[in-house]
């Protein structure tokens, strides 16, 4: 496998927790729930992730309770500020918080502290037949686990969704103007409410992913900043699952680029690098974002009985 | 970001004298049962666990009192605290999210230890002030450049501030183990500052004079905030933005200003762990100070009078956390869980105390 190959690959593998969180973040703020929590549920995600799959034996059992716990999160977020309108971003900080305080939690309760901590398998790769015996693109897009499969029909099915359902439609009209979709009999909390929990289940999915993939066990500071990225993501990408899918491929290139490049030996002090992802984006957000359009009511409690429409 | 909702919900002005009474007893109640309730979840789940619940509150409780030393601990604790409350409850009032203040303060320790070494063999009065100084002008540089960002190209404040803490590590490393690299630590530190650099200690257990530093610092918020123009200007930008823009302040520029100082407090942190506690730069040094000074922030409802107090309790658990783990065996992220369940109980009591409110009427 040559270089150019094996580097698509790990961009490939590297994508699934930026397009999963990302997705999440963009399927709740569709309808209107900013969700900031995502630091937080990833780790929450990772720590669920490993010890689920670590007792339980089997990485499947691991990712469907990690994603219960964060849909968990996710609908309490939209539960309470639907039902009591109190405020997203105060509401994502206070599960933030709780969400990285759990996950350490857990971990101590459950392993202590050893100088050897237990692993869990990470997730095989599972080759598409026929598929993967194309060259360059074989191995880059059809050799992976079923979790990059699973991302990327994900992001199609988001679009399909949302574009092409009348429940995507209705779904987008509580996200931009709820009180239009309220007087047309669209439950604007129930929407908001699932919305956001599947949002959270994917975040928490996101987070699963890293202990699965890199280093079959939980490590605190794992997720690294990845979280935060993926509400950069989504403003990235327009709040649009096709633009986060493309989006998600340049952060995560970046990060990989910037691990190539320390192990490289290239003559620029490693530390400077590994600001690359974060500067990168930021560089992408000052010059790129400018057509970016954002949901109205992202991050806008809807209050049937005001009267101003905003 | 323009859909932001007013983060702080003033109670409704009570004009006589004993209404304004009653408010404060309602706001003092509401402290009390969220504190309660968060005890007692937490002590459910520490039960759960199968600790004993009862000894690992006089744990937390109690370690800050007991000895001089517990107290000073806490002090300590209590300075850092404060200022990275600052610095977020500061641009709060604006209606900005200022989650950048732990790249504030390590940028701002960055500089303070750079002055210490470089210049180590200035007399005190005249390093320590430069240690101070630096450590205050580039955390306002460092929140600057986020505030930049936000107003001059529109990047919603929560995301470059939060980015740009992640550059500061790379920064700290940077520095810690290449530039000024003490070899003999195991760990990326920096050699010592300059005696001259370092702040006076007093009283027995020793003290560090930065404790008074900020205890000025944050008398000085509060009277800025209440009884000056900028920051009657803050809070009208934060209470209706596009009133205040009417009305003829520079709402960009008074958003920009408030980032700016609360990354100067956040540097002042950075620079007082420098010249009071460490005596130099090392990595991780911000432990998880941007964290607690957001959930401070957010328990005082962007009240700056009432940051130091709530600063003081949440260092008196911190403080008590690791006697918790050590002595009752419960982890210290139990801490964590129980700020966060305070912060969400005490958000619901406003839901409750509006229904009592009405249902009473």
């Amino acid at each position: 496998m040559n270089e150019v190959t094996s580097f698509l690959q790990l961009v490939v593998t590297a994508m699934v927790p930026f397009i999963l969180a990302a997705q999440g973040t963009m399927i709740a703020g569709r309808a209107g729930v900013f969700n900031v929590a995502q630091e937080g549920l990833m780790m929450l995600g990772a720590s669920v992730g490993f010890l689920v799959s670590l007792t339980f034996g089997g990485n499947l059992v691991g990712l469907v309770v990690a994603g219960l716990g964060g849909g968990l999160f996710g609908w309490f977020l939209g539960w309470v500020t639907t039902r009591f309108r109190l405020d997203q971003f105060v509401i994502g900080l206070a599960l933030f918080f709780a969400a990285a305080g759990l996950a350490s939690l857990l971990y101590k309760v459950v392993i202590g502290v050893t100088l050897q901590p237990p692993l869990i398998p990470t997730l095989d790769d599972l080759s598409v037949p026929g598929l993967s015996a194309i060259p360059l693109v074989g191995p880059v897009l059809f050799q992976q686990s079923a979790m990059v499969y699973f991302a990327f029909l994900l992001s199609g099915g988001l679009y399909w969704l949302l574009y092409k359902t009348n429940h995507g439609l209705k779904l987008r009209s509580v996200g931009e103007n709820p009180k239009a979709a309220d007087s047309l009999g669209v439950n604007v909390a129930r929407t908001r409410i699932w919305c956001s929990a599947a949002g959270g289940a994917l975040m928490a999915l996101a987070g699963a992913y890293l202990p699965m993939t890199y280093t079959g066990t939980y490590t605190e500071g794992m997720v690294a900043g990845r979280g935060w990225l993926a509400i950069a993501l989504a403003f990235f990408g327009g709040w649009r699952p096709q633009y986060i899918l493309a989006g998600s491929a340049f952060f995560a290139g970046m990060e990989v680029l910037a691990l190539r490049v320390q192990v490289g030996g290239l003559d620029v002090p490693h530390q400077f690098i590994s600001m690359l992802p974060y500067v990168a984006t930021l560089l992408v957000m000052m010059f790129a974002l400018r057509w970016a359009r954002i949901p109205a009511f992202l991050g806008r409690n809807y209050d049937r009985e005001s009267r101003t429409s905003h | 970001m323009t859909t932001t909702t007013a983060p702080v919900q003033t109670p409704p002005r009570t004009e006589t004298r004993a209404g304004r009474g009653n408010a404060l007893a309602r706001q003092v109640l509401a402290y009390v049962v969220a504190v309660l309730m968060a005890f007692v979840v937490a002590g459910i789940i520490i039960a759960a666990l199968g600790h004993n619940p009862f000894d690992a509150y006089r744990a937390i409780v109690t370690t800050s009192f007991k000895s001089g030393f517990g107290l000073v601990e806490t002090v300590h604790k209590w300075v850092p605290l404060v200022l990275l409350a600052l610095a977020f409850t500061i641009p709060l009032a604006a209606g900005k999210y200022n989650i950048g203040g732990e790249g504030q303060l390590l940028v701002g320790a960055t500089a303070s230890a750079a002055a210490g070494i470089l210049l180590a063999d200035l007399p005190i009065y005249v390093l320590l002030p430069l240690v101070l100084v630096c450590g205050v002008l580039a955390g306002a540089v460092f929140a600057w450049v986020a505030a930049w960002l936000m107003d001059r190209f529109g990047i919603n404040e929560i995301l470059s501030t939060v980015l740009l803490n992640f550059v500061s590590f790379g920064i700290v490393d940077y520095v810690a183990s290449e530039v000024w690299s003490d070899p003999a630590a195991g760990h990326p530190t920096t050699i010592p500052i300059g005696e001259g650099g370092l702040l006076p200690l007093v009283g027995r257990p020793p003290m560090h004079l930065g404790v008074l530093l900020a205890v000025l610092v944050a008398a000085a918020v509060v009277v800025v905030m209440r009884r000056s123009v900028p920051g009657f200007e803050l809070r009208a930008v934060g209470a209706n933005a596009r009133a205040a823009q009417v009305h003829g302040i520079r709402v960009g520029r008074v958003a920009v200003g408030s980032l700016v100082v609360g990354g100067a407090l956040a540097g002042l942190a950075g620079a007082i762990e420098v010249a009071g506690v460490h005596g130099k730069l090392i990595e991780g040094m911000q432990s998880n100070y941007l964290l607690l000074g957001i959930i401070i922030g957010l328990i005082a409802r962007g009240n700056a009078l009432a940051v130091p107090f709530v600063a003081f309790g949440i260092a008196v658990l911190e403080v008590g956390s690791s006697a918790m783990q050590r002595s009752a065996g419960v982890p210290s992220e139990m801490v964590l869980i129980v700020e966060a369940l305070i912060l969400l109980f005490l958000l619901f009591s406003d839901v409750v105390g509006a229904r009592l409110r009405r249902s009473s009427r």
